[in-house]
């Protein structure tokens, strides 16, 4: 049955290419076999319902799109709501990477609210019998322009009608100077639940009849299980059953503390597996390279190094880092009949559905998944076992499972930042030209995309030839904000702080000698000039430096000013520019920044995983250091986009230059060149 | 045994049950998060008599007899506690699950002490972790609710 109101429809899978292989045409909520999917519904009540299979964890995607559908709706902010990566509800989408994906989202919402806006007009020219010229929109009526008391609101025009449009392509959007809500600082519209506790994450779904679950795992990475002896737990109190499906053995109890002492007295014998305390990971990374991609070859090389002023060689390394977003993994499955219901907190929730429904050979369209507030993702929750581990469970049990995994659980269980290792070999005159850049880098893991990223040379440097590569990897790596880009940055961003020192160029003027693209060199400026960077000052104990980058399509360029104690680095100020193009909410941007800054200082300076004995040593936050409240510095962002450009993506971007620009700024205080992550403990 | 949740009078069927589970999974008061279970992240901070507690190293008989206060039971009659009005304000959060520990240890600092300096709400909230990293925000938010710097 169709809602009441006004429909908008359109493309379920805008900028992709239809039937390529993700199914675009027949997923969300699209019915099978047809094209379209229901974008926004303006209800009688006049309230505006937006759908989109994003997710929210935090990059405040909700208030994002709904303060673009309120401008071109010209409608108060409060009568739009969001619903957000339901499978039954919200049209298909690939997974919420924080990537292009969003800006094309938001576009054609703001699409849908435009043709919304048109569709409206014509009612209320209809109703008030004047042509459309003589009306105006505001506040969610439409009026007459001579006579503002005839007026009739959105929802009044909608009211007992059922009306679908399809989206207009070529529908006019809002003009930027028009744009009331957008662009201006505005506050969360998801702020009120998260301060009330009311904001539900996967966490906390509670269902009735429910089981709570503890799962077996292995002592070490590819260990197999050959027995169990669950006997001592099957008579505990609060027991349910002890499941085994496979190598999936569990424990179901009537609550979460039964289940945790039912697990502790299973008997489990374990074969294989990893083994060996001492783990080179940058040798494992040397010896296993493979699958050469030419990001950038221009030029020959080898010839510019032979006519080489200077030649620079130097080899960098960024460790795997955990992920660890503050809420560990939860999913409650709950099967009626045939039809299963995951509520999750993936970032891909129409790809889970597809998981699921091929693991229990069920079509699609019976399995949902609905996607909660996700307490922190960064990437890593792409990856999300846990939603097929319920599920399997909630089937064998009959009722409703709770799989949530414990905090160490979670980061065994999880994903990686790869760890990278990088060469990296230039050329340069004593003017501080950069004539040759050769960069060797090599990823941990199978997936070439993420060592590509921000793996190019910015600089304008005619002999370039730039490769990635993967290669074998102990732990399963994964999306971490910025993906490969922050430990490329951090390599290539270092490196040419080094050129600068040898021909003892200040570190920002090299920079700009060999920069062309206007938008590297304005963040740049931007950065530099806000944080009062002095050329040629030498360094005292206060160290500064400074980094540029791009990421998703945005600019960035971070100052930082640090004081070396010891081995103590204390960040005291970061500056950061950021190009992101349009810029719907400042506020946002910042806020997205602050936190990839801060996350980038943990990376920088204490953060990586230890892999000892096959399993992964430090997975409790006793072992684990993350920046605190009394770590963060003063952070300043500088927006300094171009409002008629598309809006690029801002929650990652900030973190790609932060570790570069700490590095440097360590150099500049100690004259120690660390070219290896974290720096806290290679400092001397 | 007895205990006070949020003002009402709630009966605790076992001491030993872990508080933090109890207030989740047997009162449904989710509002309070679990993070690490091991004291190390402040995610599961209630206020027990008005000081903050890591409800996830307690157990309910470790309270019985006290008043609990969760993220639910903060604020009256629908409005909102300063401290979660200065959160909005400034705009102190991302995915938001380590909030209400923040908000819960705020509130109790400020019992405490109700015009800290910045140092001293660094130091109170300094085992509260936010990977999202909003911690300016976070900071600036208490020294609102405390009517600002002193
Ligand atoms: S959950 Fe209690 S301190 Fe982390
Ligand atoms: S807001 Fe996400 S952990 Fe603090």
């Amino acid at each position: 049955m169709r809602d009441a109101g006004l429909s908008i429809v359109g493309d379920t899978a805008p900028g992709f290419p239809a039937r390529q292989g993700y199914g675009t045409r027949a997923y969300g909520n699209t019915s099978p076999g047809t094209p379209l999917a229901r974008w926004l519904l303006m209800r009688p009540d006049g309230r505006v319902t937006i759908f989109a299979g994003k997710v929210e964890y935090g990059q405040n995607i909700r208030t994002g799109l709904a303060v673009e559908v309120a401008d071109e709706l010209r409608m108060p902010l409060s009568a739009v709501d969001v619903v957000l990566g339901d499978t039954d509800q919200t049209p298909w989408d690939m997974g919420t990477f924080g990537s292009q994906s969003t800006a094309r989202v938001g576009l054609q919402l703001r699409m849908a609210a435009a043709t919304a806006r048109e569709a409206l007009l014509e009612l209320a020219s209809q109703r008030l019998d004047l042509p459309r010229e003589d009306l105006v929109m505001r506040d969610g009526s439409v009026a007459s322009n001579a006579d503002p008391g005839r007026a009739f609101t959105y929802g009044q025009l909608v009211d007992g009608q059922t009306i679908e449009r399809e989206i207009d392509e070529e529908v006019a959007l809002t003009k930027e100077r028009d744009f009331t809500v957008m662009g201006s600082d505005v506050r969360r519209i998801d702020a009120q639940a998260r301060v009330t506790g009311r904001a539900v994450y996967a966490q906390d779904v509670l269902r009735p009849g429910m089981l709570f679950a503890r799962i077996l795992r292995g002592p070490s990475f590819g260990a197999r299980l050959v027995e169990v002896d669950a006997s001592a737990a099957e008579h505990m109190p609060g027991m349910v059953s002890v499941v085994r499906d496979g190598d999936l053995v569990a424990v179901l109890a009537d609550d979460d503390e039964s289940a945790d002492r039912a697990l502790s007295v299973i008997q489990a014998t374990w074969e294989g597996g990893a083994r060996g305390s001492k783990i080179d990971i940058p040798g494992i990374l040397a010896e296993t390279k493979r699958d050469p991609v030419a990001v950038q070859e221009t030029g020959d090389v080898d010839e510019a190094f032979r006519h080489a002023d200077h030649i620079l060689e130097a080899t960098y390394y960024a460790p795997h880092v955990s992920t660890l977003p503050m809420e560990p993994r939860a999913a409650v499955a709950e099967w009626d009949g045939d039809k299963l219901t995951v509520w999750a907190g993936a970032q891909r929730p129409f790809g889970l559905r597809t998981e699921l429904a091929g693991m229990f050979r069920v079509p699609e369209s019976d399995v949902s998944v609905i996607s909660m507030e996700i307490g922190g993702g960064f990437g890593t929750k792409s990856w999300y076992p846990t939603g097929a581990e319920a599920a399997k469970l909630a089937r064998i049990a009959g009722r409703p499972v709770r799989v949530a995994y414990t905090r160490q659980e979670d980061a065994t269980e999880g994903t990686f930042r790869p760890a990278a290792l990088i060469e990296i070999k230039s050329a340069f005159g004593t003017d501080g030209t950069i004539t040759a850049w050769q960069c060797e880098a090599i990823h941990a893991g199978p997936m070439g995309y993420i060592a590509q990223r921000g793996a190019q040379t910015p600089y304008a440097v005619r002999d370039v030839a730039v490769h990635v590569y993967c290669a074998n990897t102990l732990v399963r790596v994964g999306s971490y904000r910025s993906l490969g880009a922050a430990a490329n940055h951090f390599a290539r961003e270092s490196h040419v702080d080094e050129i600068a020192s040898t021909i003892g160029l200040d570190p920002f003027e090299l920079r700009m000698r060999n920069l062309s693209d206007a938008r590297y060199r304005s963040v740049l400026e931007a950065a530099a000039s806000r944080f009062g960077w002095q050329s040629g000052v030498p360094p005292t104990n206060r160290g500064v430096g400074l980094s540029i980058g791009e990421d998703v399509g945005s600019y960035v360029a971070s100052c930082v000013e640090l004081a070396v104690e010891g081995r103590e680095i204390r960040v005291r100020r970061v500056v950061t520019a950021i190009d992101c193009g349009l810029v719907v909410n400042p506020e946002g941007v910042r806020n997205q920044v602050e936190g990839s800054t801060v996350m980038g200082l943990g990376g920088a300076l204490y953060e990586a995983i230890e892999i000892g004995e096959g399993s992964i040593l430090n997975t409790s936050l006793s072992r684990y250091q993350v920046p605190r409240i009394t770590d963060s510095p003063e952070i300043e962002v500088v927006l300094t986009g171009d409002p008629g450009a598309p809006s690029t993506g801002a929650g990652e971007p900030g973190l790609v230059t932060v570790a570069p620009a700490v590095a440097n700024a360590v150099f500049d205080s100690t004259g120690q060149r660390v070219r290896e992550l974290p720096l806290k403990r290679q400092l001397r | 045994m007895a205990l006070r949740v949020n003002g009402e009078e709630r009966e605790a069927p076992n001491p030993r049950r872990n508080l933090l589970s109890y207030l989740r999974y047997d009162l449904g008061l989710t509002g309070t998060k679990y993070g690490c279970g091991e004291g190390l992240c402040g995610a599961c901070t209630v206020l027990v008599d008005g000081q903050p507690l890591r409800s996830c190293m307690s157990n309910v008989g470790a309270v019985a007899g006290g008043s609990i206060t969760t993220i639910e039971g903060v604020g009256t009659n629908g409005s909102l506690h300063t401290v979660q009005q200065a959160f909005i304000e400034e705009s102190a959060m991302q995915c938001g699950y380590c909030i209400p520990g923040f908000i819960m240890a705020a509130i109790g600092l400020l019992e405490r002490e109700p015009r800290p300096s910045r140092d001293t709400v660094r130091q109170a909230l300094s085992s509260n972790l936010c990977r999202c990293g909003t911690y300016l925000r976070i900071e600036r938010a208490v020294i609102r609710a405390a009517g600002g710097p002193r």
